[in-house]
């Protein structure tokens, strides 16, 4: 090995770090074999239920409200994707414990940028990907069966279900960061995720559960709602996310890695 | 001078770690490097080495106690003293997919370097550890050479003060560990190094100061001279030929010689311990003239006590020997 010379001093520009991970967090993502299953599999089931429905639709003649079967499969596609999106999260930060990490923190990147970097990068992967696909599904449910879908009714049923998966992928990249290790991060997880919405679901009536708001989706859909309770939803689930975000970046800039 | 000296590289004052109340990794270490030393850091398994080398680098966070770098403390969000060190993990791990060029770009950009300083600097550095021709190859299929070549740039692409090469030879061909070793002299010549090792040869060849670690307490810190110092003197190994009879009967002789406190022969070695007391040219005289007189050959004559790994070997010997005494003496290096 030669000796590498010196080529005097270097500046520095401090976001470049936030960037590097966020870009390369996007592209290993994007390039991960969970990412891979959740969209083949959601592609699936939402092809093969839409195929299904048009042949009822058709062929038997059975009249399918778009704003029905579109709320049915959003709300399927939620429950299925769960487990999944909780892996995509948790494994953000925890996957890459002792390894990756070290290279990475080791050098001029903050935890915090760390932390923020990670969780944005599962953020826009989770939602673009989720929205893309609701889009799609939307998008066929109007145009081949009984059109009763709205345009603000959808964009209104996309927003509440991304601010139920924005609270749920920031807990799962928090829980990953302060975390020993993938598995009992996503063990964690996955018995809050699925413990907490059982003790929620439980809840008296007027508590606006996740099941509750999940239900009314097929009423958004048709542009019945109301835009306090959508937005109280909405920022609710919000909120939520930002409060794991908190959590995550004050401690995990107090963990060993 | 006097100010130039003041700021020390690394100062850890009482570091502790205790691992989730489970395991002391690390045990009341005070240390100082000085700007310029090559400190080669030693220990058994278990011994701390790793945990000391994440502290200092602020990827833990000391139990009690603490560690500064370039004066400042360093802690898990000291990015910008993490900018003037280039770190080499055990075995180091790259993201998947990646390619020499897009991996050292990404390093780079961790450490906020503009495309303009970090274009250049990673060709420059990819071809002088010798990867020009696998510099769009992936990672993945590297061998563990071409990795630890990587690594190496990796770890200079910020043109760092201080470097902490954790095993930097683990794994490495004979070719490559001369090769690394020969970088580190040259690295050594501008730079403060921290080389862990368990190949002490290494130690020997590129290091100027040791800390010895031995089941997380420093036990010794200074200069390799010192730690030379403090090793079994006249101690050698005597190579022999002749016949068997003859070598026998010429070793028997020499255990018969008041100076000599013990002669080991193995086949046709001959391990030979001789007292302090009387000069040891002296001694190895008459020991030469005892093989002489029995027609024994000296194929070669190796002084034991000299090397490194032998101070080594008696330093965490002497420190297990101690027992409770401990409580009582401090380690010799605090």
């Amino acid at each position: 090995m030669d000796s590498p010379t010196s080529s005097g001093n270097i500046r520095f520009n401090r976001l470049l770090p936030y960037w590097a991970v966020l870009q390369t967090d996007l592209r290993q993502t994007f390039r991960s074999w969970v990412y891979r299953l959740w969209v083949l599999m959601t592609v699936i089931a939402a092809s093969g239920s839409i195929l299904y429905k048009v042949g009822i639709h058709r062929e038997a003649g059975i009249v399918q409200a778009a704003s029905e079967r579109s709320g049915d499969l959003l709300r399927g596609l939620v429950a299925v994707s769960l487990g999944l999106i909780a892996l995509l999260s948790v494994s953000g930060i925890a996957a890459e414990r002792s390894t990756v990490a070290d290279a990475v923190l080791s050098r001029g990147i903050s935890r915090h940028q760390y932390f923020l970097a990670k969780w944005h990068s599962r953020l826009i992967m989770i939602l673009v990907t989720f929205m893309v696909l609701a889009g799609a599904v939307l998008a066929a449910h109007h145009f081949l069966l009984d059109p009763d879908l709205t345009l603000a009714g959808g964009i209104a049923a996309i927003a509440l279900i991304a601010a139920v998966l924005v609270a749920v992928t920031s807990w799962g990249v928090t829980i990953g960061a302060l975390s020993h290790g993938t598995v009992t991060g996503i063990t964690v997880f996955w018995v809050l995720l699925y413990g907490g919405l059982f003790i929620v679901s439980i809840l008296p009536d007027p508590y606006p559960t996740p099941d509750r708001i999940m239900s009314r989706l097929n009423a958004v859909l048709r542009g019945q709602y109301n835009p306090a309770l959508l937005w109280q939803g909405i920022s609710c689930g919000v909120g939520m996310g930002l409060l794991a975000a908190v959590v995550g970046v004050v401690g995990f800039g107090r963990k060993d890695v | 001078m006097a100010d130039a000296a003041a700021v020390l590289v690394v100062e850890t004052s009482h570091l502790t770690k205790i691992y989730q109340n489970r395991q002391i990794a690390l045990n009341d270490v005070s240390l100082s490097i000085e700007p310029g030393a090559v400190l080669g850091l030693l220990g058994p398994n278990g011994a701390g080495k790793t945990t000391f080398l994440r502290l200092v680098l602020g990827l833990h966070r000391p139990t009690a106690g603490g560690a500064k770098v370039f004066g400042k403390p360093m802690c898990p969000s000291a990015a910008d003293l993490r900018r003037r060190i280039g770190y080499i993990p055990t075995n180091p791990q790259f993201p998947r997919g990646m390619t020499p060029i897009s991996y050292l770009d990404y390093i780079a950009r961790l450490f906020g370097m503009t495309a303009n300083a970090r274009k250049p600097k990673l060709a420059m550095l990819i071809r002088a550890v010798d990867l020009l021709g696998h510099a769009g190859d992936p990672i993945a299929y590297f061998t563990p050479g071409q990795t630890a070549r990587l690594a190496v740039a990796a770890s200079l692409i910020n043109e760092p003060d201080l470097l902490i090469w954790d095993e930097p030879t683990h794994g490495l061909d004979i070719e490559a560990r001369r090769s690394m070793l020969e970088l580190i002299k040259t690295l050594a010549a501008e730079k403060t190094v921290i080389l862990s090792s368990h190949n002490l040869t290494d130690v020997d060849e590129v290091c100027n100061h040791a800390a010895v670690l031995n089941k997380g307490q420093l036990i010794f810190h200074g200069s390799l001279q010192d730690l030379k110092g403090r090793i079994r003197k006249n101690h050698y190994e005597l190579d022999l030929e002749g016949d068997q009879k003859s070598i026998t009967k010429a070793v028997t002789a020499v255990r018969g010689l008041k100076e000599c406190l013990s002669a080991l022969l193995r086949h046709r070695r001959l391990e030979l311990k001789l007292t302090d007391d009387t000069p040891n040219t002296a001694i190895l005289a008459q020991v030469f003239q005892t093989l002489f007189d029995n027609k024994v050959t000296l194929v070669s004559v190796r002084s034991v006590g000299m090397q490194t790994e032998q101070a080594y070997l008696d330093l965490v010997e002497k420190e297990e020997s101690r027992g409770f005494t401990r409580l009582y003496q401090p380690a010799e290096a605090a």
